[in-house]
């Protein structure tokens, strides 16, 4: 059952889906197909890498196929990275099939199921009729080079070339062929790669524009970040129906008792294939007991009631297990009618069946299911919530079930969620990346503690620059998401709007300020209000995470900004000091009819080693 | 050879007390600034105490009939940034005050601006210049005459007086004002000069340059007795000050003929009792003047050609209204008349009797009525 956790490869639906869904996702129109596709193939790209430690180096390049021809027109779109590439059979699944992907799990990654990188496969066919180009090497020995169409109605890719080369490297290159405007996408995407590579410093990022431009993002930070780790949900946020999921996933179905059962029940009790008798059975099953798995100590404890051989077995069918009543119903084929049997609550395979239909018992379920929450926690929490610590989490109502979800999300005694699912970059190679960006007067950032939505656990990283080379009339926002910069549809984010309710002049910023702010979402899942990953929703957690980011370092800026505005009091202060006090000095000479000017001197040279302070004097009225 | 040592022997006197004036003023100046040159050199930051000129720090002294300055004094600190460009203009003033008392030489306010730019003591316009002299007539209680600086606006006298001037090049000199029918303009030489001897036996100050001209030509001087001023329009300090040395030191009765306004009214009223503009100085006024036309109730008896008044001569008539000055006597009764007629009537309006009624008619029952106000 828990084997979502592993990496999976699933078919999932058919590729009609892209016609009602490309708006969804992202390919409306030539433009933002265009810089749609760029985007899914780059940051599959770095997630490969990310995934294996592996500093990414990633080329990207797009070319017209006619440069005379006037937009739209067809481009050749080249994203190739150095990461571990796939197996070659494989390939022909992941690129040639609809939501065929392997980033399934709880834990942090730029795309969510890998759909966008078909979606813009499927995209460029349909508007260029020309074959996806894989290149892989996933030993750095041999590549395979696949051409691959899209069969749509059925779904399935079809294998146009393939071919095999010895290489030196490891990696991926995917091309394709598909209709765009890069004389409007152009910024977009140009302002895309620039912004990946402030959010991923250890990347090297190249991009060979089809005008001929090269813009190149060298890696300034060595240090790849803490791959992410795969989790279980943090019981702060859940909702009633992820607990409802999640104890179906926890109950054990009783098993059909067929052949099939009956050789593994065999097999596991070591039995011959003869027939045997019933006690000898149960007396196996004891000796046994500890090593059996769960379906057949199931079939055992049915067994014990039913007092049924192996060849009675056969001809009956359970047709429920009435816990509270003690009694268990089966069909008959033989007699061709249901009967029952009473069930000793005594019997320890009363206790085994118990567990298996009413589920886990509450602590277990909690220590089990959750993050962060151990048997001691459990059990508080049980208290808390006002429910017996074992209670059986299939006999809860559906009024204790709210109940429980309601107390899962007040208790206050969990720990804080687990962010080892999370791949926040850090806070020092973001100041790095700040700094190297905008060479600015002001730096300062911060990674909040991770906390959580809905049981997604999510970490707020955020920066600010002020001064330097950045531009006025500011803030000017940076959004990122998981390390994907988000350049659309910013009026409805929720970084926007904690950004635009900020009071600034309350931290002393005013006019057409220079200055910047970098924010940085990371969840196992952001919740975006589209498809097209472009705005985050304003959910109240993320929201409030966001403002006490933002509070704590606009207070930096301000300080600073008050430091500074000080700094140039004192100088301006300085300055006037030297202008005026010299010309008084001439004049009161004169008038008191002397020959050597005052020895003003010591006034000036007190007032530069003295601390800026406020003067006491400035427009005060004395009553005589 | 009695009479030529005992004019002699006056001479000396306003010698000696014209220099004994510049005397105090230059002793006055010397001290502040080695006040300020002492505190420099202990290491400190020179300040003055200024009286605040704020309009609440302006009262109404009925004891002297003036406005005056109350006690609140701001302090102008060279410490402070947002003080130390004006603390300097103000030292470069005193500074260039006293070269000019010094040097007996004049100059005027705009002068000052421009002279300013050759010690790169910069004033961003003339306001800023005129507004750091009057800072030193607060300090000093002084009028800027004092210190040689006037306006330019020039008003004028004519009748017989004789004076003797003080200025470079021009003492012991002396001279009639009778003997120039244009008048003599009062301008820094005439304010400075000492006032010898006069014929007159009063003082007629009036409103407008054209009526002076009338005045003169019907001799007014002469028939009257008087010395003539054109005050054109509000008296300026020096004129004030000219008025205030007539009456007290040749002992003339003043008094004061303006249009048949709100605004004439104060002319004579700032003559009478200063302004508030002027409440750090107390040598410009003349409590004894007297203001004898033309009344609000002249345009009635007089059954003078009028003008409807303006919004903002209704508007100043309330605003004198709360004057303390305006409580009682004429000053009150004509005001209300004014408010009533909500007409005005100019000194020109005489002239629909004739060019000579105001000179021939008006002016000796108004002389006769002074005597009695």
């Amino acid at each position: 059952m828990m084997s979502s956790i592993k990496e999976t490869f699933n078919q999932i639906s058919p590729s009609e889906f892209f016609y009602s869904n490309r708006d969804l996702a992202g390919f409306s129109n030539p433009t933002r197909s265009l810089y749609t596709a760029v985007r899914e193939f780059v940051e599959n790209a770095l997630d490969a890498c990310d995934q294996k430690g592996i500093l990414p180096d990633v080329h990207l390049t797009i070319k017209a196929v006619d440069p005379d021809k006037s937009d739209p027109k067809p481009y050749i779109l080249t994203v190739k990275d150095n990461g571990p590439g796939i197996d070659a059979e494989h390939i022909p699944l992941a690129f040639g099939t609809v939501l065929y992907g392997s980033k399934f799990g709880l834990k942090q990654a730029r795309g969510m199921f890998g759909l966008g990188a078909t979606m813009a496969i499927l995209y460029g066919q349909i508007t260029t009729n020309k074959p996806v180009i894989v290149k892989s090497s996933s030993d750095g020995k041999i590549q395979n080079q696949f051409e691959i169409l899209l069969d749509i109605q059925k779904n399935k890719p079809v294998i146009v070339k393939h071919t095999t080369k010895e290489i030196s490297r490891k990696g991926l290159s995917v091309s394709i062929c598909l209709e765009g405007d890069y004389s409007k996408a152009g910024n977009k995407i140009r302002d895309y790669v620039y912004e990946t590579s402030l959010i991923t410093p250890y990347a090297s990022i190249t991009f060979d524009d089809p005008k001929g431009q090269k813009f190149s993002h060298p890696r300034f930070v060595k240090d790849i970040p803490a791959p992410p780790t795969i989790i279980r949900p943090h019981p702060h946020g859940i909702d009633v129906e992820r607990i409802r999921r999640m104890i179906v996933e926890s109950q054990f179905e009783i098993p059909t008792i067929d052949d099939a059962m009956i050789t593994k029940v065999r097999k596991d009790l070591a039995l011959s294939k003869k027939n045997l008798s019933f006690t000898f059975i149960m007396d196996k099953a004891k000796k046994k007991w500890k090593n059996l798995p769960r379906q057949v100590r199931v079939v055992i404890a049915l067994m014990s009631f039913l007092k049924m051989d192996f060849e009675k077995l056969n001809k009956i069918r359970i047709e429920d297990i009435d816990m509270p009543n003690k009694k268990l119903f089966y069909w008959d084929f033989g007699d061709s009618q249901s009967k029952s049997v009473e069930m000793d609550p005594e019997s320890q395979y009363y206790k085994q069946l118990s567990n298996t239909v009413q589920g886990e018992p509450l602590t277990t379920f909690l220590t089990k299911r959750f993050q962060r929450v151990g048997p001691t926690t459990a059990i508080k929490f049980a208290e808390f919530a006002k429910l017996k610590p074992e209670k059986r989490m299939g006999t809860l109502t559906n009024q204790e079930l709210v109940n429980l979800s309601d107390a899962l999300q007040k208790f206050d005694d969990f720990m804080a969620p687990d962010s080892s699912c999370l791949a926040p970059l850090g806070a020092e190679p973001l100041e790095k990346g700040i700094k190297k960006f905008f060479n600015p007067d002001f730096t300062a950032v911060v990674q909040r503690p991770a906390s959580a939505y809905s049981g997604f656990p999510f970490i707020i990283e955020m920066g600010i620059a002020y001064g330097g080379d950045i531009k006025s009339g500011g803030p000017h926002v940076y959004r990122y998401a998981n390390r994907i910069p988000l350049l659309y549809d910013e009026g409805s984010d929720v970084v926007i709007k904690v950004v635009n309710e900020t009071d600034w002049g309350r931290y002393k910023i005013k006019g057409e300020p220079p200055f910047i702010i970098v924010s940085h979402i990371c969840s196992t899942r952001i919740p975006y209000k589209t498809a097209g990953k472009e705005n985050v929703a304003d959910r109240q957690e993320i929201e409030r995470e966001l403002r006490l980011a933002l509070q704590f370092l606009s207070r930096k800026l301000a300080s600073f900004m008050s430091k500074r505005g000080q700094a140039e009091m004192a100088k301006k202060r300085a300055n006037m000091y030297a202008k005026y006090i010299p010309l008084i000095a001439e004049f009161c000479t004169e008038l008191a009819g002397k020959k050597k000017e005052p020895n003003f001197q010591k006034i000036l040279d007190a007032e530069k080693t003295s601390q800026p302070k406020l003067v006491q004097e400035e427009n005060e009225i004395e009553s005589k | 050879m009695k009479l030529k040592a005992s004019k002699s022997k006056a001479i000396k006197e306003r010698r000696k007390k014209s220099d004994d004036k510049q005397k105090n003023i230059l002793e006055m100046l010397k001290s502040h600034g080695a006040k300020v040159y002492d505190d420099l050199n202990n290491g400190q930051f020179p300040k003055f105490s200024i009286p605040s000129r704020s309009v609440s720090n302006i009262v109404y002294d009925k004891k002297l009939r003036q406005y005056i300055l109350g006690n609140n004094s701001a302090l102008r600190s060279s410490k402070n940034s947002a003080q130390l460009r004006s603390f300097t203009q103000l030292m470069w003033l005193a500074f260039f005050a006293n070269r000019l008392t010094h040097e007996k030489k004049s100059s005027t306010l705009r002068d000052v601006y421009y002279s300013s730019q050759a010690f790169a003591v910069e004033f961003d316009d003339q306001s800023e210049s005129d507004n750091i002299i009057v800072d030193l007539e607060a300090i000093t209680s002084k009028p800027r005459e004092d210190f040689h600086i006037f306006p330019e606006e020039r008003s004028s006298i004519f009748g017989d007086l004789n004076i003797e001037y003080t200025i470079p090049g021009y003492e012991g000199k002396t001279m009639n004002l009778s003997n120039h029918p244009d008048g003599y303009s009062i301008g820094p030489s005439l304010t400075t000069a000492e006032l010898v001897n006069t014929s007159a036996e009063i003082v007629i100050a009036i409103e407008k340059g054209g009526l002076f001209t009338r005045f003169v030509e019907e001799q007014v001087d002469k028939k009257f007795k008087s010395i003539i001023i054109n005050t054109g329009g509000q008296a300026p300090r020096s004129t004030r000050t000219l008025l205030k040395r007539l009456h007290e030191e040749m002992k003339l009765p003043v008094i004061v003929l303006t249009d048949g306004d709100v605004y004439g009214e104060h002319i004579a009223m700032v003559i009478k009792s200063g302004s508030a503009n002027a409440a750090h100085l107390r040598e410009l006024t003349v409590p004894d003047a007297k203001w004898v036309g033309v009344w609000a109730t002249d345009i009635e008896k007089y059954k003078l050609p009028t003008i409807p008044m303006t919004e903002s001569d209704i508007k100043r008539c309330y605003d004198l209204q709360k004057d303390p000055r305006y409580q009682d006597g004429i000053w009150k009764k004509e005001l209300d008349v004014f408010l009533r007629l909500k007409r005005k009537a100019e000194l020109e309006a005489f002239s629909k009797y004739g060019l000579t009624n105001i000179t021939e008619k008006y002016l000796p029952q108004k002389l006769e009525l002074a005597k009695s106000l």
